[in-house]
């Protein structure tokens, strides 16, 4: 595995990531023609503007990361057939956001020009605390996210390539910095298409060398039915137990829906024809990947025939199976496919990350001051945050923390709960209203932050359950304890039949 | 189509995409779990694994076509100008 770095491995990555950041420049020169009239909207949501091939990619793009490729296979090698049948759920996760709230967002946030999930709450609840918290939670979790994807990254770099973990995160980490920085979320939309679609390259190209070197299909097969007959069982003999299938509904199926960074691609859209295509096509791809990559763990059995601990945990199975069937020369084009799926979440959370601070809370101020910046002033501020974030995320990985798989479900139960009720209640029930979501956001992350650290479960199950029930009943309590929002507010939300 | 026409339109969207997870939740417990006792196999996997994932999968898309083709209906995003000034 160090063998002092395979040089093959590393040329089609450069050239990959020297195209990702041609595409952030691009973007930049053709956005710079139609300057002027609103950077802000170009700079963060690409003037909505995305058709539907793009909006499914980058939806699907930002939504996969790092661990559906490099852990998520990793446990499927160890737990079998459960593990995808556990995985598929994930299948819902496309459809029912852009369902519920594709138009919802789209067609509010025209009325109140918003850029961001962040502005819509606001509007929502009249309220500068709540939209406060909500850009701090989302900064908060996306930094842990991000830095989980760029240490599962770079550690998938230096495991496959033979090069040190810092160069890895030296070349992709500031790739992906870097035409953001520049390219705003066109660039973003763009790139992640890219990135989906070597994805799916690098899982067909993984596939078919593990079905070869492992002596076929029907030999994989039938040397798994011998020596794991407990993988072709749901349960697998208890690795994988009922309460893991009914929270994994919950925590990468349901309430996903409610995740800023996928929310916020319901604002990006051209028109609803795009939208509907984008439903289609990404339950499409989210499936392919996610049964084509369990799939290829599962049968690398073929090729790591030895226990677990022999590969030192189920995040080294990936990279030793990429090392062991690739060719050499090939090695290079099947990391790029892992190494997209972490870089094309790591643009979409930082792009949305930089929007919480400028548009959220920089604009917002200087608006209540009556002070309007100049398109150049908030050009400079909104790259340079972009930059800033994408940096500090950066170094913070460079002395990563353990455990990517706990940081990144840290963080996801965690923006699950803040956002679930607060948008699927706010935006669809009159009532809803501001200390409901101060309590349901503020209350049931805190409830989930402090279950998940003391590691206190209720019937063996992850505390998304606690979370999101806490999150309700805050929600309930608050909602029917105070006072409805204003008539004129809501008239804006829910319009009245014309007469 | 009015503010008021869309936003009831918008409704029975939602409505109807969560009406498609809990057939699809359905469906997929009857495709697993379900079937996980069946002695059958297709290509060397039992029935259940095949099934509950690509089984899973088409069915997804199935309902998503369903849904797109006789629920969601096309609508203009932006507002009719005149129409909405504050009242």
């Amino acid at each position: 595995m160090s063998n002092g770095g395979n040089l093959a491995a590393l040329l089609p990555l450069l050239l990959f990531m020297a195209i990702m950041i041609g595409i952030g420049f691009y973007v930049q020169q053709a956005q710079a023609r139609g300057f002027g009239r609103n950077f802000v909207q170009q700079y963060f949501i690409g003037n909505h503007d995305l058709g539907g091939f793009v909006l499914a990619m980058t939806t699907v793009a930002t939504y996969s990361s790092v661990s559906s490729f490099v852990g998520g296979p990793g446990m499927a090698w160890q737990i079998g057939f459960g593990w995808i049948y556990m995985a598929v759920v994930q299948v819902t996760a496309i459809f029912l956001v852009l369902g519920i709230f594709g138009k919802r967002v789209a067609l509010l946030s025209r009325k109140f020009d918003a850029v961001t999930v962040v502005d819509i709450i606001r509007e929502r609840f009249q309220s500068d605390g709540l939209a406060s918290l909500a850009a701090f939670i989302i900064v908060l979790f996306f930094c842990a996210t991000m830095t989980a994807q760029f240490v599962g990254g770079a550690k998938l770099f230096a495991a496959v390539t033979g090069y040190s973990y810092e160069m890895g995160l030296l070349l992709f980490g500031l790739a992906v910095v870097v035409y953001t920085t520049i390219g705003g979320f066109r660039a973003v939309a763009l790139t992640d298409t890219c990135c989906a679609l070597i994805m799916m390259v690098g899982i067909v190209l993984l596939l078919y060398y593990v079905l070869s070197a492992g002596g076929g299909y029907t030999n994989l097969m039938a040397n798994l039915h011998a020596n794991h007959p407990e993988m072709f069982t749901p349960f697998s003999d208890g690795h994988m137990p009922a309460g893991l299938y009914l929270t994994q509904w919950i925590l990468v199926g349901i309430c996903t829906i409610a995740l800023p960074q996928s929310v916020v691609r319901g604002i990006s859209y051209k028109d609803t024809a795009s939208l509907h295509k984008a439903m289609l096509i990404g339950t499409a791809v989210v499936g392919f990947m996610n049964i084509g990559i369990n799939f290829t763990g599962i049968l690398a059995h073929g090729v790591l025939t030895e226990d677990l601990a022999a590969y030192g945990g189920v995040d080294n199975i990936i990279p030793r199976t990429i090392v062991t069937v690739m060719p050499p020369a090939l090695v290079g084009l099947a990391i790029i496919g892992p190494l997209s799926a972490s870089i094309s979440t790591i643009s979409g959370l930082l792009i949305v990350a930089s929007s919480a601070i400028i548009k959220d809370v920089y604009l917002h101020r200087a608006h209540k001051q009556g002070k309007e910046p100049g398109t150049r002033q908030l050009r400079v501020l909104s790259m340079l945050a972009t930059a800033i974030i994408g940096l500090v995320v950066f170094m913070s990985a460079l002395t990563p923390p353990s455990l990517i798989w706990i940081i990144n479900m840290f963080a996801f139960g965690g923006l699950e709960t803040a956002f679930f009720w607060m948008l699927l209640l706010g935006l669809f029930w009159r009532r809803a209203n501001k200390l409901g979501a101060f309590l349901s956001m503020g209350g049931g992350t805190l409830v989930y932050c402090l279950t998940q650290g003391l590691g206190f479960k209720l019937m063996g199950l992850h505390q998304i359950t606690i979370g999101i029930t806490a999150s309700l009943l805050f929600f309930l309590l608050g909602t029917y304890w105070g006072k409805p929002q204003d008539e004129r507010v809501l008239a804006k939300f829910f319009p009245y039949r014309e007469n | 189509m009015t503010e008021w026409e869309k936003y009831q339109q918008i409704r029975r969207e939602a409505a109807y995409t969560g009406l498609a997870l809990l057939v699809l939740i359905l469906f997929w417990c009857w495709a697993g779990f379900g079937l996980s006792g069946v002695e059958m196999e297709i290509f060397g996997l039992p029935l259940w694994v095949v099934t509950s994932s690509i089984g899973v999968w088409f069915f997804a898309l199935v309902l998503v076509q369903l849904l797109l083709k006789y629920v969601f209906r096309d609508m203009s995003l932006t507002e009719k100008k005149g129409d909405d000034e504050d009242e």
